[in-house]
């Protein structure tokens, strides 16, 4: 009860405040009071959900769908703006904290085995979506008029963006769930390789889309791919042995610099044309497999530094969920939605097959998939930019299913985890290991 | 430079007599690093970035408005008698500073973009707050006095600041605006209240640092004093049943130091020069100084016993709230306000070499 009357109390200052506060100008920086807001009330809407076995980053999303721009508009447009400045730095937290929980050693005897069930996924996603694109083209109210290569090379790139999953999301959620075990690491490791994979991908499709419509090829985007997934990794190996001599030998005021880490990985990361989320991740990856850290201080900071950037970073992302696309575009997406849903399925059933994985958690790893955030914006946002006249449709398809992915993602997701056991299971094996 | 290291020794020893917090001023280190870093100088840090690190001056306004508003509830338990000489100390700083700059500066006819009287006034605002001194129960009874003065004398200043800031944001009802900004306050600190004793870990601190991001962010959404919504939070919180201060307390001791650096460091960085500022800067040590050594010397003639005759002499470093008050300032006014946060913070840095000189004849080493 006192979280309720807590909730309520800080939605109805937060409401006064905004509507008693001055009209906003471009000079006024309102982030503060939308990361206060967010920090408190999203929290609390977390932590309410839960108890209706919902996953908290369900409730977090929703407190800024419901209070975002688009619904309540406590969170103004301005508002849902600034609170954006925190992904950069919440990705490169997210994506270390995935890096700290890939052990190679205990993956390198499955690598055979994810790479079947992650290929048959992937390729089941891609060739079906590909030939209902394809087949479905003058009703899809995209560029009716689009033919031949032209229609083929569209058809691949929105293929491509539609087939691609958000390892932020899934790995935060894992973050968030404290899980650990085997679905977690089948999940992760999959959607990382596929991550790279749509990058290198939605690459080479590009060029094929230049291609059709007669633009010169970009000869340096190869060698630019190149440099951003080999950089990426060597630039976040770089930092992560860095960290891993700092808690070795001075190991004080660990969430801090924790959080420095990210904000350079972040800030040095976008100067250097790397990819804040492979280089976070690898940076993860040094730590837990080079130079593992001694005693907790390291577990404390990434709980204390994790649950604030995530609480805002899915309210932000709640807040920026564009209704009126989803609105506008509504049938198409739950078609083609529902379409990826049942691919992502059949693929997995068919890797696990393959793969002779048929025994273990891998038939649920499918509801790990299901996310879509930034970087299928991200990669929406390029096409719309270089395309505006087919890629502005794209864009209104994209966001209405990012919509639907970030309702629907985390909720099978956390249902997964919890048949499989793993939520919490990161504290109880620690606490093992620590009482040992 | 066995001389200069003597004399660096004999400083610290001096500060840590005098009980200042930590031995080395951190105004004299954060503020010229911050001037190194800023626009002015090297470039390190960019107006861009000065303009993010706005959001986080606005927390750490809140933060020390909250400290100074548990030291006020909590310090209820102390004879009324300390909290009014200190109030006193504060008021005859204010007004010795305000009224001395309001004749110099109308004589002057210094060029600046704010009537002479807000100006005069901010400044005396300014000049009001001390460093905190630590004190124990094993120290004298002077030095206690003066750690207890020291910290109560944010309050009332905490207060005219309010109003003050609404005057210079243009408000027409500086003293309403001042007063919801109180009852916003008031409200996030129930909230607070209603959360802190009642959860724990991580969650404790997201809700802390929340409390404290939103008591920053309404503040400046409404162009109002973070100092003053902190401030009261800050008194609910310690006069609230159950331990909900001690809670806050615990968590801000986390974040406070990595706050006061940023502010320091952005003060420094934003400084801009200019003929105004070079102005203000020596009438405002000066004004400073008398105001201090006659607001002491006022408060122990009206509360004697309670207050020492040489009270002025303890409160002479600035401290902190001073620079966070005219930085403040510069948020809702910028350009109008840069030549106070100039004469505030190189000012801040000539009162603590001035309060090494002065030391009280108890504490010198």
């Amino acid at each position: 009860m006192p979280r309720v009357l807590a909730l309520a109390l800080t939605v109805a200052i937060v409401w006064l405040v905004v509507a008693v506060g001055p009209p906003l100008t471009a000079a006024m920086r309102p982030g503060a009071l939308a990361l206060g807001f967010a920090l408190i009330a999203a929290a609390l809407a977390g932590a309410l959900i839960e108890r209706i076995h919902l996953p908290r980053v369900s409730g977090y999303l929703l407190f800024g769908l419901v209070c975002g721009p688009y619904l309540g508009n406590i969170i103004t447009r301005p508002m849902a703006r600034d609170l954006q400045i925190i992904n950069a730095l919440a990705v490169a937290l997210i994506a270390f904290i995935a890096g700290l929980e890939i052990n190679v050693t205990r993956l390198l005897p499955r690598v055979r085995d994810i790479a079947r069930l992650g290929g048959a996924t992937i390729g089941i996603l891609y060739v079906v979506l590909l030939a209902f694109f394809w087949t479905a083209w003058p009703w899809l109210g995209i560029a009716p008029g689009l033919h031949g290569t032209q229609r083929f090379a569209v058809a691949l790139l929105l293929t491509t963006i539609v087939a691609s999953f958000s390892p932020t999301v899934t790995i935060a959620q894992i973050a968030e769930c404290r899980a650990r075990g085997p679905l977690t690491e089948l999940t992760l490791a999959i959607v990382v390789f596929a991550d790279l994979l749509l990058i290198l991908a939605f690459t080479l499709v590009m060029e094929l889309v230049r291609g059709a419509f007669g633009g010169a090829p970009d000869v340096g985007l190869v060698a630019g791919v190149s440099w951003e997934i080999l950089g990426s990794f060597a630039f976040g190996a770089l930092a992560g042995a860095l960290f891993a001599l700092y808690l070795h030998f001075i190991g004080r005021e660990v969430p801090v610099v924790l959080l420095a880490l990210c904000a350079l990985i972040s800030g040095v990361g976008a100067r250097l044309h790397v990819e804040p989320l492979l280089a976070a991740l690898a940076a993860g990856l040094v730590v837990e497999n080079v130079a593992p850290p001694r005693g907790d201080v390291l577990k404390a900071a990434v709980e204390r530094g994790a649950l604030p950037v995530l609480v805002v970073f899915f309210a932000a992302a709640g807040a920026s969920l564009q209704l009126d696309a989803l609105a506008a575009i509504g049938t198409l997406a739950l078609i083609v939605s529902g379409l990826r849903l049942g691919l992502i399925r059949a693929g997995v059933w068919l890797g696990t097959r393959a793969a002779r994985l048929r025994d273990g958690p891998a038939d649920l790893v499918w509801m790990g998939f299901v996310s879509q955030a930034g970087v299928t914006l991200g990669l929406t946002l390029i096409v719309a930019v270089e395309y505006p006249q087919w890629g502005a449709p794209i864009q209104t398809l994209m966001v209405a299913l990012i919509a639907l992915h970030q309702l629907i993602g985390p909720v099978l997701f956390k249902s997964a985890l919890a048949r499989t056991g793993e939520i919490g299971a990161m504290d109880r094996v620690e606490t093992t290991i620590s009482s040992a | 430079m066995t001389g200069t290291g003597t004399r660096l020794a004999a400083t610290f020893r001096t500060r840590a007599a005098l009980g200042l917090r930590p031995v080395t001023a951190p105004i004299m280190v954060f503020v010229p690093i911050g001037i190194l870093l800023g626009p002015s100088a090297s470039g390190i840090l960019p107006p861009g970035a000065l303009a993010h690190l706005d959001v986080v001056i606005s927390i750490a306004l809140a933060t020390l408005g909250v400290f100074i508003g548990i030291a006020a509830g909590t310090r209820t338990t102390v004879p009324r008698r300390l909290f009014a000489a200190a109030t006193v100390e504060a008021t005859v700083t204010i007004l010795v500073v305000t009224f001395a700059l309001l004749v110099l500066l109308r004589a002057w006819r210094v060029p600046l973009l704010m009537p002479v009287g807000l100006v005069a006034v901010a400044l005396g605002i300014c000049a009001s707050s001390s460093a905190a001194i630590a004190a124990s129960a094993a120290d004298g009874a002077v030095r206690r006095i003066a750690s207890q003065v020291a910290d109560l004398d944010d309050v009332l200043p905490i207060l005219a600041g309010g109003v003050v800031l609404s005057l210079a944001a243009g408000s027409t009802a500086a003293a309403t605006s001042a007063a919801a900004t109180v009852l916003v306050g008031l409200a996030i600190g129930g909230c607070g209240w209603l959360l802190f004793e009642r959860s724990e870990g991580a969650e404790r601190g997201v809700f802390v640092f929340g409390a404290l991001t939103l008591l920053g962010g309404a503040a400046a959404y409404l162009a109002q004093s973070p100092l003053l919504t902190g401030m009261a939070a800050g008194w609910v919180w310690a006069v609230s049943p159950g331990g909900t201060d001690r809670v806050v307390t615990g968590e801000l001791r986390k974040v406070q130091h990595p706050l006061v650096v940023l502010l320091l460091v952005t003060a420094g960085a934003g400084l801009t020069w200019s003929p105004a500022g070079l102005w203000l800067f020596a009438p405002y040590v000066l004004f400073r100084f008398g105001g201090k050594i006659v607001g002491g010397w006022t408060a122990s003639r009206i509360a004697p016993g309670v207050a020492p005759s040489d009270l002025g002499s303890y409160l002479i470093p600035p401290g902190v709230i001073g620079i966070a008050f005219a930085l403040n300032l510069q948020q809702v006014a910028p350009e109008a306000m840069d030549p106070i946060v100039f004469a505030v913070a190189a000012g801040a840095i000539a009162c603590e070499i001035l309060g090494l000189l002065v030391v009280p004849p108890a504490v010198v080493p």
